[in-house]
């Protein structure tokens, strides 16, 4: 069973994805700050991590910087609100780029792609 | 011999009115002064010559040599009286000069300028020429063209131009007012072939007109058909025999020159003609030349007041942005805390929706707070695609990070090419505000080009160094180097090297770059291969929406 860890510093968003993705059949972890992740990401390994860019404290794009140079082989998705970074990223750090949105199905496809493609 | 009384009343001292018929009212102490009597009046009376006549023979001759010095007398009165007349003459131009120099200062209108002085040359209160003719030079075509002249065309038009002003007796400075508003379209339009004709080029030294331009010497050409410096056609043209010729010329400048004839009454011109108007060319040339620099005046404080115009207009501009942007970045702000509820509350109702059975009332319910929320959804997108719109996309990195997963993404390519990569990263880089996604695509763009120059392999190395309050980039490859003429075009705006190898983008790249505060350094040899610089300041507070590339 995959298992995922979702850092978003928004309560109802961590409740909302984890119960989604534990439908799905995932794992699932939730960070609420940089270093609550950091700590996770010590402790476990993890197939995938869902990271919010815009939160208190340090930014998501920050902990990708430190995952790109210490789990290079971890699919990381960007989840946000602007879909302005989008542009920017999704080609070169992240392995993708989902725009927040009520429909899950778009973070749930990108997941499941990933996985399949870290598995194969 | 037989002594006649004297027939008048010379001889007497003490006159009555009715004695003399030659005396005039107001004269009566000459009644009484026998001298002055004799002087002013006998001398030229009949019968006191009669009586000399009478006398003739008698005193040894006396009264002969007494004739002979009253014929002097009068004689020398004559000539005073012509010199007196000359005189007036004389003051009366050099009045007419004063006024037409005087109201030749109060204009800086050109055409203006130049009917004041061919009023002045040609009117009857003036010099009184038959006809004046205005040449100027034009710098820009290297031309003395005729620009303007004032005269009858033909014999019977002589004086009318004048007489239907001068009826009037109007000062010189009215009578050019009166011309320039009502006669001047009409003369100019009269003498317009006449004008062209007489155009010559400024180049052609053995012409007589530019001869005598540049020789700055007035002159009268009593036999103009003779003259061997002017062409048959100009002559021609002219159709006169003597011509005054008074150049302008203030400084070392060339502004024109003034002719003038007596087309039609054939006056000799005298060289009091040539005098006065020598003296009026000076006032002249001051005139039409302060005229064209205020015309230049006129012409640059337009050019100014337009630039003020536009820098106004562009001032306000940047304005209506910035409020603009303002107003975006609420929105933004407005918009990206309001889209976190709509996930969590969409979201949580599609979970919902799973576990409730479509013939379930709640469903419908459910389907509608999914529905509303899409909505509102869309309506944000809109809001932050137009406020995104407006914003770089800047942020702090650690550029060692960024070469780290540049190299990585690209190390495949580099082993197939069998290049090998060398990374020297200084560590402990301040971080730099940059736009990342466009500063890894000119960093892949400069190691695509280096990949290219080695198409049988080589070494890239990249190297990191803080250098005072820069961070700098070097790329360097083994490779074939760049074009010298892709290397020059590489900091011209919008060069394309499409299709010629090596280089290709770097003009991209360094407009990328400059649209972020940094630059590229260039330094590539034949055979010696490149150094690629980008340099990128560490500073860069309060540049948010001064990019140039937005």
């Amino acid at each position: 069973m995959a298992r995922i860890l979702i850092v978003d510093d928004e309560r109802d968003i961590r409740l909302l994805y984890s119960a989604e993705l534990t439908d799905e059949g995932y794992e699932v972890d939730t960070a609420g700050t940089g270093d609550e992740a950091a700590r996770l990401l010590q402790s476990r390994t993890y197939d995938l991590i869902v990271l919010d860019i815009q939160m208190k404290g340090e930014s998501g794009l920050q902990i990708l910087q430190k995952i790109v140079q210490e789990r290079s082989e971890m699919p990381v998705i960007l989840n946000t609100a602007f879909s302005c970074y989008k542009e920017d990223f999704s080609s070169w750090l992240a392995d993708a780029y989902v725009v927040k949105s009520s429909d899950l199905t778009e973070l749930k496809e990108e997941i499941n792609r990933l996985l399949a493609k870290k598995q194969g | 011999m037989t002594t006649a009384l004297p027939h008048c009343c010379w001889h007497i001292a003490v006159i009555q009115k009715e004695d003399c018929p030659y005396l005039r009212e107001g004269e009566e102490e000459l009644l009484i002064n026998q001298k002055q009597r004799l002087l002013k009046r006998c001398l030229e009376c009949p019968k006191f010559l009669e009586d000399l006549r009478v006398f003739n023979g008698e005193l040894h001759g006396l009264p002969d040599m007494f004739t002979f010095a009253i014929e002097e007398i009068l004689g020398l009165r004559a000539s005073i009286r012509s010199l007196q007349h000359r005189y007036d003459s004389r003051s009366q131009e050099i009045k007419s000069l004063h006024d037409i120099g005087v109201a030749l200062q109060t204009s800086v209108d050109r055409d203006e300028i130049i009917a004041m002085a061919l009023t002045a040359v040609t009117s009857g209160k003036g010099f009184g020429l038959n006809r004046a003719i205005l040449l100027l030079v034009d710098k820009d075509r290297q031309k003395l063209e005729g620009a303007f002249a004032v005269g009858p065309l033909e014999a019977e038009d002589a004086g009318r131009i004048w007489r239907e002003i001068e009826a009037q007796d109007y000062s010189l400075q009215k009578m050019a007012e009166v011309f320039y508003e009502q006669k001047m379209a009409h003369e100019k339009e009269k003498f317009r072939d006449l004008l062209a004709r007489l155009s010559v080029p400024l180049g052609q030294s053995d012409h007589l007109f530019i001869r005598t331009l540049n020789e700055r010497k007035s002159v009268i050409i009593h036999d103009l058909f003779q003259d061997p410096y002017l062409p048959h056609e100009q002559k021609q043209s002219l159709g006169v025999k003597e011509l005054i010729m008074v150049p302008l010329v203030s400084k070392d400048r060339r502004i024109g020159l003034l002719l003038a004839d007596n087309i039609i009454n054939r006056r000799p011109i005298a060289p009091e003609d040539l005098e006065s108007l020598e003296t009026f060319a000076l006032p002249l040339t001051f005139a039409i030349k302060r005229a064209a620099l205020y015309e230049r005046l006129q012409e640059e404080l337009e050019r100014v007041r337009e630039a003020n115009r536009r820098l106004n207009e562009q001032q306000e501009q940047i304005l209506r942005m910035e409020k603009m942007a303002l107003v975006g970045q609420i929105a933004s702000n407005i918009a990206h805390s309001i889209r976190n509820p709509l996930t969590i509350i969409g979201g949580f109702a599609r979970t919902l929706i799973k576990s409730v059975p479509e013939e379930d009332a709640r469903r419908q319910y459910l389907e509608s707070i999914v529905r509303q929320t899409r909505k509102l959804e869309d309506i944000l997108q809109e809001v932050l695609h137009y406020s995104e719109s407006m914003h770089p996309t800047l942020d702090d990195w650690d550029l060692n990070q960024m070469i780290a997963a540049v190299y990585t993404g690209q190390r495949e390519d580099l082993e197939l090419s069998h290049i090998h990569c060398r990374l020297d990263l200084q560590p402990g880089l301040p971080l730099v505000r940059i736009d990342y996604k466009k500063m890894i695509y000119c960093l892949r763009n400069i190691i695509a080009n280096a990949v290219e120059a080695m198409p049988d392999g080589g070494e890239v190395s990249i190297a990191t160094r803080r250098e005072g309050n820069n961070v700098k980039i070097s790329l360097h490859d083994s490779g074939s180097g760049i074009n010298p003429e892709v290397l020059g075009a590489v900091t011209q705006p919008f060069y394309s090297t499409k299709a010629q190898g090596s280089g290709l983008g770097l003009p991209l790249c360094a407009r990328i770059l400059e649209g972020q505060g940094a630059h590229l350094e260039i330094q590539s040899d034949k055979g010696q291969g490149t150094t690629i610089n980008i340099v990128i300041q560490i500073q860069r507070e309060e540049r948010h929406g001064q990019d140039s590339d937005r």
